[in-house]
């Protein structure tokens, strides 16, 4: 799954340990997501959308080995 | 997805302070079998059984409780340790938890497979002794180093 986390932080200029708090998990976490090392689930999915204002499928894409 | 059935974060500062004695009379144990006198008690046993008698069901017996408690104080102190929250305990916490718990079980049964095909005679007893144990060592050492990987890369 590929993600835009990094470029829609730098829109907002918020850092990862801000989104962290805002979505009420560790910054570990924002960074696994961040770097495609960890799938969020959809509640931590949505909650990231949220924070920047935009739909889950803005945020978040599949690509083609989720198919697989 | 949070885990339910974890301990709070202090848990673990508990888990530590009893873990320290209890591990050290537990090596102390493997080395030489003490029996202080002052835990020679009086017990009910379900079951009792010993060399050339025949087993006996709720039965009361005696017994030193050295090795029953610095055993059952062991245990407590790594399952306290091993299933505590961590500080910022969120659903990728828990997937590392589960993750470590699964490599821990079977490289804990890898060793097991490992010991029961090589190791021979009385030796084999302490081999399970200690892998009462060896299951949440393995996860508690697996899951903090990944924890620790994972902050350090946060970090840089």
């Amino acid at each position: 799954m590929k993600n835009r986390i990094k470029i829609e932080r730098a829109i907002l200029n918020i850092t990862q340990e801000e989104l962290a708090e805002k979505t009420n998990v560790s910054r570990q976490s924002i960074n696994a997501v961040e770097s495609g090392k960890y799938v969020p689930s959809t509640i931590l999915a949505l909650k990231i959308a949220q924070v920047f204002g935009k739909n889950v499928n803005e945020v978040f894409e599949l690509d083609e080995n989720d198919w697989k | 997805m949070k885990l339910k059935y974890l301990f709070p974060n202090y848990f673990k500062t508990i888990g530590m302070i009893l873990f320290i004695p209890s591990v050290i009379l537990g090596l102390i144990y493997l080395i030489n079998q003490p029996e202080p006198d002052f835990l020679n008690i009086r017990v009910f046993a379900i079951l009792y059984t010993d060399f050339l008698i025949d087993p006996s069901f709720f039965a009361i017996t005696d017994t030193n409780a050295f090795d029953e408690i610095v055993g059952l104080v062991l245990m407590i102190s790594l399952i306290f340790i091993a299933f505590s929250k961590e500080p910022f305990e969120d659903e990728f916490i828990s997937r590392i938890r589960l993750e470590s718990l699964v490599r821990a079980t079977y490289f804990n049964y890898v060793i097991l497979f490992l010991t029961i095909i090589f190791v021979y005679g009385h030796a084999f007893y302490w081999i399970m002794v200690i892998n009462m144990f060896s299951i949440l060592i393995f996860f508690i050492i697996r899951f903090n180093w990944i924890i620790y990987k994972e902050k350090k890369s946060v970090a840089t």
